[in-house]
């Protein structure tokens, strides 16, 4: 009877000590799970932030944006598997995402018969965001205009060691630049790949933005990379100039995923619908120097339009199934020539 | 040693109600104190935040409500959508009428005009950097596809690396969109409408309804603040963060959705609270340790006078009846201390009479041995005297040896209880002896009832009494008589002996009731008999002297319970 009584005090006393102010705004203020939408971007933000933020303003819903590596979150989503986090995977080159996409879910959007030719995915495993054709660049002050020409022009010695190549054992991009190449010269690719790596006189970058960097500062003369990215330190003043390459060159999407088992299917599905409608593909062009994927969005007048780049047919599939022997080849020739 | 185990439960006992006694109401004060103290600090700065609150989201309402109306007014001027349409810049009557319709709000608000394609044709503010918003995007797309004043906060990603909100509402001309009417409420425009609305140690964030920060207090110098709490309401969590030092007050603007969010330093700060926690731990520590003292001292002082009297029953047990405790002062221990002295005492006394008691059964017994000591030798003597007297014609002492035999064989002969029968004959042996020794002296009666000849008595009882009679009632040289009688009262036999003889003096009846023993041979058998029978039927049963009849002599009484002949001995 008196231990039960003290026994009530105590508790009494924990109870009075233990009383903070409860937590009521949280409950109130967070929004309900049906408004919710968790999006995996590997693109930069200035490239999700405007559309996350349009997106939210006109849907009212709230995006939860986690960022990374292309290949992290790609690695991410296959783990989470049965129970996603993420319902949209926003950005990543077809390649990366062609290697993952037993976990997407198929989706058709309304605008699918509005996207440019070989932009469309078989059977809709994800949708097109951005075309990026893979183009050369270089520095005005070093090289007079009309000197590089196309991918045959980097074999010549003229350029050896002054040629700015991303390592593509490392960057996704500098291996679809590297395959353009090869499919684009007329010789034996192995051959091909052997003298290119020769004229880079071991001289290879670490990141696939050290490209431009390097011509624009002079310590290349001439460099291959995206032609987003080019555009994009153009406009910010950069010493180069831009060549799209005589033999064609390829322009590989980059695009957006449904998560299949996504917790806010309904919400993702809207966010696809958003990123491929004619207002994002606009903004695509307008402030993002990137490429629509749909026809009836024109790209920049200053551009070149897609026919007159000479855009080959760039098989994903033959390239990702070349890629173990060509990273063997890359790194005997690396081997070879650094020794 | 002993003692200790006894102490120290004494002193845990006494410990834990000091404790309980002196910590918990101090704990119980403490904590009340405490929790009343940060209950009240809270809640008087909560009420202080929500009216603060309450007043800038009030003033963000009626800004956006007013610059809301201005874009109606301007909406409604058909020159405006007309001149919109055409798209021409620089008509001062299109001026006019935006200045006139943004007059009041002229220092709280930029207003603008752009065209269909979104470039601005009129403002009224200077500092605008952006001369052209998408009509596809943002808040021209919104007020265009809700045909009423939209509110939005500006991008981040504009460029212009200022927040702050915008309104639009688009202006129709002949069914067409012509352009749009558009408020800009900039930071610098929030911060002054907020000017002095909050305390010196608040800030203030505005979001929009997903949180996205629309403006931020200048005071306030943590970039990144709205997305933290909004990444913390999208996981779950609370706003505030322990060890943050901060609370958090939200408060919605009704028509835009827009949030004014008061960040308050906690009312009672980290290191007040820890600095309160030490002082209470201090003080609990403090009380800890008097009381800790207090219950040593007190269980000292009041057990060792336990322990001293433990102690000293200890060696009671141990059969040392000398101790004695120490008697100080008259609280209960103290008289039990000497209800305890007192108590040995009289054990002593009692132990000291029964070891008496015991010695002088034991001398009894030594000397009724010494009596049987060679009686047949002597008897057999007797016998040769009998009968030396018989030959030589001397009865007298013929008669003697013979009762004397009798009398010896007799007292050697069976247990310790003879029948009264025997009892009276050998008195009559011994009576006849001393009838020889004193002729003439006394005269001898009995009278004995036949039916209780066959009672039990103890064994020369009657005799000493007699010989009492004989050598001590007559030894002035006068005659008497003796008598001995015998009656039943109830259950108990009663035998009386007396003599009208000269009595015993007053010094030897004092001395034989006072039981200090024999002085000097006399009364021996007195005392003896009265020893037998006290020690066969208890204190009560000795002698009793009545007042002889006639107030001469003696008159010994012996009361013994009655008992059948087939009764052998006790």
């Amino acid at each position: 009877m008196k231990k039960g009584r003290i026994a009530a005090v105590l508790a009494g006393l924990l109870f009075l000590t233990s009383c903070q102010a409860p937590d009521r705004e949280v409950a109130g203020l967070a929004p309900p799970e049906e408004e919710r939408l968790v999006v995996y971007t590997s693109h930069k933000e200035e490239v999700y932030g405007p559309i996350v933020k349009e997106f939210e303003d006109r849907t009212g819903l709230w995006v939860e944006v986690v960022t990374g590596g292309t290949n992290e979150l790609l690695e991410r989503i296959a783990a989470e598997g049965e129970e996603p986090q993420c319902d949209v995977m926003f950005g990543g080159g077809v390649e990366s995402l062609q290697l993952y996409e037993d976990c997407f879910e198929p989706y058709t959007g309304a605008g699918a018969e509005l996207l440019k030719p070989g932009l469309r995915p078989e059977g809709d495993r994800w949708t097109p965001f951005s075309s990026l054709p893979v183009v050369l660049i270089y520095n005005p002050r070093l090289v007079a205009p009309g000197r590089l020409r196309g991918w045959a022009d980097l074999l010549d010695p003229e350029w050896r060691g002054k040629i700015a190549f991303a390592d593509p054992a490392v960057s996704g991009s500098s291996y679809t630049a590297a395959v353009t190449m090869l499919s684009c010269l007329k010789g034996d690719i192995w051959e091909e790949l052997a003298r290119f790596e020769g004229n880079l006189d071991g001289n290879i970058l670490e990141d696939s933005g050290d490209v431009v960097t390097a011509v624009d500062t002079g310590s290349c003369w001439v460099g291959v990379t995206l032609e987003e990215t080019a555009l994009k330190r153009l406009g910010q003043g950069a010493s180069i100039a831009i060549v799209y390459p005589a033999e064609g060159t390829s322009a590989l999407p980059d695009g957006t995923a449904l998560i299949s088992g996504a917790r806010h299917r309904d919400n993702a599905v809207e966010f696809l619908e958003f990123v491929q409608s004619e207002d994002v593909q606009a903004l695509v062009v307008s402030d993002f120097a990137r490429r629509s994927v749909r026809t009836d969005v024109a790209d920049r007048e200053e551009l070149p339009r897609e026919e007159e780049i000479g855009v080959i047919d760039y098989d994903t599939h033959w390239a990702s199934g070349l890629k173990e022997e060509f990273l063997e080849r890359w790194e005997t020739g690396k081997g070879g020539e650094g020794g | 040693m002993k003692g200790l185990p006894i102490r120290s439960s004494f002193q845990k006992k006494l410990m834990t109600a000091f404790l309980l006694v002196g910590v918990l109401p101090l704990l119980v004060c403490v904590l009340l104190i405490l929790n009343v103290f940060r209950f009240s600090l809270q809640s008087s700065s909560e009420a202080n935040a929500e009216s603060q609150l309450e007043t800038m989201t009030a003033g963000l309402g009626e800004r956006l409500a007013a610059c809301g109306q201005v874009l109606e007014e301007l909406e409604d001027r058909t020159s405006v959508a007309r001149a919109l349409a055409q798209g021409e810049g620089r008509d001062t009557r299109i001026y006019n009428a935006l200045y006139n319709a943004a007059a009041p709000l002229l220092r709280d608000a930029d207003f603008s005009l752009y065209d269909g394609e979104g470039r601005r044709l009129y403002t009224t503010g200077s500092g605008e950097a952006v001369e052209s918003l998408d009509p596809g995007w943002g808040v021209l797309f919104a007020a265009r596809e809700e045909r009423t004043v939209v509110c939005r906060a500006v991008s981040p990603y504009e460029g212009t690396g200022r927040g702050g909100l915008r309104l639009a509402r688009a202006i129709y001309y002949r069914g067409q969109v012509a352009g749009y009417a558009v408020a800009r409420v900039g930071e610098e425009h929030l911060s002054r409408l907020f000017e002095g609305k909050y305390s010196a140690g608040s800030d203030v964030l505005v979001v929009d309804p997903r949180w996205n920060q629309v403006y931020a207090s200048p005071t306030l110098q943590d970039e990144g603040l709205s997305s933290r709490l909004r990444s913390r309401l999208l996981e779950g969590l609370a706003l505030a963060q322990a060890g943050e030092g901060y609370t958090y007050h939200v408060l919605e603007e009704g028509e835009s959705g827009f949030l004014v969010i008061l960040r308050q330093s906690q009312p009672m700060a980290d290191w007040v609270l820890r600095l309160f926690y030490l002082a209470a731990g201090v003080s609990l520590l403090l009380c800890i340790l008097v009381c800790l003292r207090a219950s040593v001292g007190f269980s000292r002082q009041l057990f060792q006078p336990i322990w001293s009297l433990n102690n000293a029953m200890a060696a009671v047990e141990e059969g040392e009846l000398d101790v004695r405790v120490e008697v100080t002062g008259a609280d209960e221990i103290s008289q039990l201390s000497g209800r305890f002295n007192r108590m040995t005492q009289r054990l002593k006394e009692n132990l000291e009479d029964s070891i008496r008691q015991q010695q002088e059964l034991g001398e009894a017994q030594i000397r009724m041995m010494q009596a049987q000591l060679n009686p047949h030798f002597l008897y057999n003597t007797l016998d040769t005297l009998k009968w030396l007297g018989k030959i030589n014609r001397v009865p007298e002492v013929a008669t003697i040896s013979a009762d004397l035999a009798d009398i010896l064989r007799s007292s050697i002969s069976g247990g310790e209880f003879v029948a009264l029968r025997e009892e009276v004959e050998l008195l009559e042996r011994y009576v006849e002896i001393q009838s020889l020794r004193f002729p003439g002296k006394f005269v001898y009666t009995a009278r004995i009832p036949e039916e209780l000849l066959d009672a039990r008595v103890p064994k020369l009882m009657l005799q000493p009494l007699v010989e009492n009679a004989i050598i001590h009632g007559f030894e002035d040289g006068s005659h008497g008589h003796i008598e001995v009688s015998a009656r039943r009262r109830g259950e108990e036999l009663e035998l009386t002996v007396r003599d009208d003889g000269c009595g015993m003096s007053p010094e030897s009846m004092e001395r034989f009731l006072s039981r200090r023993g024999p002085q000097g041979g006399r009364h021996f058998g007195l005392y003896n008999v009265d020893a037998i029978l006290r020690l066969h039927y208890g204190p009560d049963r000795g002698l009793r002297f009545q007042a002889p009849e006639g107030g001469k002599g003696t008159c010994i009484q012996v009361c013994l319970p009655l008992r059948g002949g087939e009764e052998e001995g006790l």
